[in-house]
């Protein structure tokens, strides 16, 4: 049986899948996963999950995000920012911070 | 920890410091503790690329190089009373090693069950003797108590968690057998050595070694008669004259020494690398 291991290496990061090991029950997938998962690395906390218990879906059978065209998704014209748009920079930033003393009146 | 039985020694905390006396107490205690973690290592390596899974056999070979760093511990304490590497370890004669016979014997071949049991045997015994040693007025030698006791947390683990699994089904039978096995030779894990009585007296540990032999064996036996597996008298299985701790070993001892010390010979006896300046290490 495959157990999947995921690794958090400091309090409060995300486990992140770093490999497997196989085990005939949870206590001994914990038993290898420390050994080849976490002897070398920084780790502060192990997962195993039996693999069959992971639901996957790929590529092939999706199309993630749609596929007709959504580039207004990606703010990319905020990286095109110069000089002549100081009145509107300078416009926001007095708007953040107002915010940012009265949050309360925002709300 | 545990109540001494020992008034507090005085704490000795350079080598500097011992007496003729405490020195050779010392000595013998050290190299009882690193000959059978050297031994016991240099044993589980013999199932490398041999364990029923690569998990198992890479768990098992933690396992051993966790045992060689903890031998490499006692070792530098020996060092630091004045014996070179090549002393304690390449040029000893077999008959000056001091390690129970439990840790020499070889496997049966192909047999999972034998290391399983020799591991739950030896680890038991290590966390009792190492915490009679957490209070040890040698202060360099307790210092490094902590660190050892951590990594034989997953020894323990490691081998108990195995232990449940084969002794459920076809593999208990095999368990029983080593058991019959290798009890003679854990006994003499707690075989008093000629040092004994300064090792107490001194406080060099505070648990005296019959007691310990008292709460192994109440340990190991409830475990295993309560995985159904039973355990010999001890009074029925004392060991030969071969106890390992006075120099007198299995003839399994001499071919082991043999096959770890060829090369170093077949080199003529090359300064060994060093992986640590100072040569003072302390693990990890």
């Amino acid at each position: 049986m495959i157990w999947e291991v995921f690794r958090q290496e400091e309090p409060g990061a995300y486990h992140t899948h770093c490999g497997n090991v196989h085990a005939p029950d949870r206590e001994l997938a914990l038993a290898f996963a420390q050994v080849q998962h976490a002897r070398r690395m920084n780790a502060n906390s192990l997962w195993v999950v039996p693999r069959a218990e992971i639901g996957e879906v790929d590529a092939e059978t999706a199309a993630f995000g749609g596929t007709t065209d959504k580039a207004y998704r990606w703010a990319m014209t905020y990286t095109d920012v110069d000089a002549s748009f100081a009145e509107e920079v300078e416009a926001s930033e007095r708007e953040q911070a107002e915010t940012a003393d009265a949050p309360e009146a925002h709300r | 920890m545990s109540e001494s039985t020992q008034s507090a020694a005085d704490p000795i905390a350079t080598p500097g410091e011992l007496t003729d006396r405490e020195r050779a107490a010392l000595e013998a205690l050290l190299f009882r503790l690193a000959d059978d973690e050297f031994v016991l290592a240099e044993r589980y390596t013999e199932w490398q690329i041999y364990a029923p899974t690569l998990e198992a056999d890479l768990a098992l070979a933690n396992v051993a190089q966790d045992e060689f760093g903890h031998a490499r511990l006692w070792y530098d304490l020996l060092c630091e009373l004045g014996y070179s590497e090549a002393e304690l370890v390449w040029e000893r004669p077999p008959e000056a090693w001091h390690h129970s016979t439990l840790v020499e014997r070889p496997f049966p071949e192909g047999d999972w069950a034998d290391v399983i049991v020799r591991s739950y045997l030896y680890d038991t015994a290590e966390r009792i003797r190492l915490a009679a040693l957490e209070d040890s007025a040698y202060l360099p030698l307790a210092d490094r108590i902590r660190k050892v006791q951590q990594e034989e947390r997953y020894h323990r683990e490691h081998t108990e968690t195995w232990l449940e699994r084969l002794t459920v089904g076809e593999g208990r039978d095999r368990v029983a057998a080593a058991v019959d096995r290798l009890f003679p030779h854990a006994l003499s894990l707690f075989a008093p050595g000629p040092r004994r009585a300064d090792i107490e007296a001194l406080g060099l540990r505070t648990e005296p070694i019959a007691e310990q032999r008292r709460s192994w064996l109440d340990t190991v036996v409830s475990v295993l008669e309560s995985l159904d597996v039973s355990v010999p008298e001890p009074a029925d299985a004392s060991p030969s004259e071969a106890i390992g701790r006075n120099g007198c070993h299995t003839d399994a001892w001499d071919e082991l020494h043999d096959a770890f010390t060829r090369t170093y010979h077949e080199l003529g006896g090359p300064d060994p690398v060093s992986l640590r300046a100072g040569g003072g290490g302390r693990g990890r």
